[in-house]
């Protein structure tokens, strides 16, 4: 049965309840066998009734006095058994109850069967996020924002308490318990069909690798999005079907090889992401010597980029040995990077990029001061671990900052929040320098710096005109939404960038006719913004920029027309 | 041989016994049905649902579901009893009433013994 409150507290009620009925039963007994007198002085036995009506008001000692008539000194002798009898089993069975609603196991199962009521009440799409970290913190923030229902689950209470602070956190319902149990996850929802998807974000990776088979076990249809750096466990999640993986370091590699090819897409990239701007040439890359500290995880894929672009580098590593080809290159010198002398030794005088990628931030933000030093002209990657020392790695103001913990925020928030955009994002990663130059420069020339962005799907309820005039078989363009309502032969400013249909995704969508749930996806300005909105949900503006005409209203057509 | 049991089962099957002594003899005759028997099955019987309270069987919802029957039956037997004794006085068609009410008491102790006994027999301890 799934409500334990109520059968923790009827098992420890148990005991009370029956020294309640045997000191009562005994006392009430008593009262009724011993013989009494009566005002005319005959003898009289008190009725059950009557005993039942003393022992009540005397075991709660309320004390109504002798009833119907003044005891006899034998009644009272037994009167005297009765009051220490019933009222020590009163106050026993009360002070059971009272320790039972204090009682700490009760709580927490209070609390429980109230998180599953709140979870249960939840009618639309919800996300459950297990663990309470830094990067899910941010996440249920972006998502919240965005509105959406979370679901959130911590094995420490302090955390949740935490949690509980933050003035995002009312919409939220939380649970104490262990996540990598069935029975939690099965509490927090995860069979329910509006359940679509589960957060874990663990240092641990076993534990998200766990959580990926638990999940695809209760739920196939909920998509699980976890972070993995080990490849083993990246194919066992990617095995599981359901995962979405997130490597930051992956992801980083691939944009610093874009950077390196194509650095415009990063520009949109982080425009999208709301970062930057349009003219943020942060991810501009020089030419010239690469010196990589740190050869691990982020080090291994940063050289397999350098090596596709065939730049000069190399490489500072103080405890792995690099392989012989690499050092009869010249590219690896093992050597503690945090020490001038081995910059110097590096080629840091001459170099243009300068890759701080150690394990450890202080050594990474050493580096990059030291080098600095050096060179003031030179370009700085550096990476950071965790988001406790951001401020410093602000204040050092290196050139691009690879933070693991940002990456995995921006990713998991926006392709639950804003798929549309994710798909976007995902498709211009393929394009090519030209292609995204161009289109930022567009953007630029029209829209300024730093255009918004606009969502659209062909649903009745977002924009009704354009569903009413699909579904009467009428044509709709993209071209039609662009078009001023002012002067129908103009153009506003906005951009369609991208349509997605299905799974049919087309970048940059020039005349397309609409169909019926397409999703587009806009860069505008506030004006254009109003403009596209207007057109696509009321009918006379439709018609308007369809025709040139001012739609008639039918009944002043029967009137005057 | 489990304590708990022995104290369970004695209680259930008391309370049944009880209620049967209290229930057989005449309906109408008020000198065949006691006070005293009628107050001590009412005690057995309350002591008897406490027994089974938080038992999350199965069976032993089912227990309870028959216990408290029982324990409503002669709750309204003692009621009615009471309040015809304190306002028109004992009538042998009210006695009638009280000893039907324990009547059906009885077949709800009955059932919770058999489903009790049922529940032993089952058990491969």
């Amino acid at each position: 049965m799934k409500n334990n409150a109520l059968w923790i507290i009827l098992q420890r009620l148990r005991i009370p309840l029956i020294v309640i009925i045997v000191t009562y039963s005994i006392s009430i007994l008593g009262m009724v066998l011993i013989p009494g007198l009566d005002d005319k002085g005959n003898i009289y036995h008190l009725t059950f009734f009557d005993a039942f009506y003393f022992i009540s008001y005397t075991a709660s000692t309320i004390g109504f006095g002798e009833t119907p008539y003044a005891f006899t000194y034998e009644q009272r002798l037994w009167v005297l058994v009765c009051i220490y009898l019933t009222v020590i089993g009163w106050f026993y069975a009360i002070g059971a109850l009272v320790s039972i609603i204090s009682d700490k196991t009760l709580k927490q199962e209070l609390t429980k069967s109230r998180f599953r009521r709140r979870v249960n009440r939840l009618k639309s799409d919800f996300i459950i996020v297990l663990g309470y970290n830094h990067v899910n913190s941010q996440a249920i923030k972006k998502l919240v924002a965005a509105g959406l229902n979370v679901v959130l689950v911590d094995k420490s209470e302090d955390k949740i308490n935490g949690f509980l602070l933050e003035d995002y956190s009312k919409s939220v319902p939380v649970l104490v318990g262990d996540a990598l149990l069935t029975e939690t996850l099965e509490s927090a929802g995860i069979h329910k069909s509006n359940c679509k998807a589960v957060v874990a974000h663990f240092f641990k990776e076993d534990k998200n690798l766990r959580i990926a088979i638990l999940t695809k076990f209760l739920n196939s249809n909920v998509k699980v999005i976890t972070k993995a750096t080990m490849n083993e466990t990246m194919t066992s999640l990617l095995d599981t079907d359901i995962a979405k993986v997130e490597n930051p370091f992956e992801i980083f590699a691939k944009r610093f090889d874009i950077a390196l090819s194509s650095p415009h897409i990063l520009v949109l990239e982080n425009w999208i992401y709301k970062n930057a701007d349009l003219t943020d040439e942060a991810v501009f890359l020089p030419k010239g010597r690469y010196i990589i500290c740190g050869y691990g995880r982020l080090g291994k894929l940063l050289k397999e980029k350098l090596d596709k672009h065939d730049l000069d580098y190399v490489i500072i590593e103080e405890r792995l040995r690099g392989d012989s080809k690499m050092l009869s290159e010249g590219r690896y010198i093992r050597a503690n990077a945090d020490d001038k002398e081995v910059l110097k030794e590096s080629g840091i005088e001459s170099a243009s990029v300068l890759v701080a990628g150690t394990q450890n931030d202080i050594d990474n933000i050493s580096i990059l001061l030291t080098a600095r030093k050096i060179n003031p002209d030179i370009y700085v990657i550096a990476r950071e671990n965790t988001m406790k020392e951001v401020s410093i790695f602000e204040a050092t103001k290196a050139n691009w900052l690879f933070m693991i913990e940002q990456i995995l925020i921006n990713k998991t928030s926006l392709q639950l929040s804003q798929p549309l955009k994710h798909c976007f994002l995902k498709r211009i990663l393929y394009k090519d320098e030209q292609w995204a130059s161009s289109l930022v420069n567009l953007l630029k020339v029209q829209l300024g710096d730093n255009p918004r962005l606009l969502n659209m799907t062909i649903t009745e309820k977002r924009a009704f005109a354009i569903y009413t005039a699909i579904e009467n078989g009428e044509t709709v363009t993209i071209d039609m939404l662009l078009k001023s309502l002012e002067d129908w032969t103009k153009y506003h400013k906005a951009l369609p960038l991208f349509l997605k249909r299905g799974d049919e995704e087309i970048l940059l969508p020039s005349n397309e006719a609409l169909q019926l749930g397409d999703q587009l996806l806009f860069a505008c300005d506030e004006e254009s913004r109003e403009e596209i909105e207007l057109i696509a949900s009321n009918i006379y503006d439709l018609h308007y920029v369809s025709t040139g005409e001012e739609k008639k209203n039918w009944l002043l057509e029967k009137i005057f027309g | 041989m489990n304590l708990q049991k022995v104290i369970s089962g004695f209680f259930f099957i008391l309370a049944m016994t009880l209620n049967f002594g209290f229930f057989y003899g005449d309906m109408s005759n008020l000198e065949l049905h006691s006070t005293y028997e009628l107050f001590a099955a009412l005690v057995i019987s309350l002591i008897a649902t406490a027994l089974k309270i938080g038992d999350k069987t199965q069976i032993g919802s089912v227990l309870l579901a028959s216990s408290l029957v029982a324990d409503m039956q002669l709750i309204a037997a003692v009621v009615v009893w009471t309040v015809i004794e304190y306002t028109s006085g004992m009538t042998p068609a009210h006695m009638a009433t009280v000893v039907s009410l324990s009547g059906g008491a009885f077949l709800a102790n009955m059932t919770s013994v058999i489903l009790y006994i049922g529940e032993t027999l089952k058990s491969k301890r």
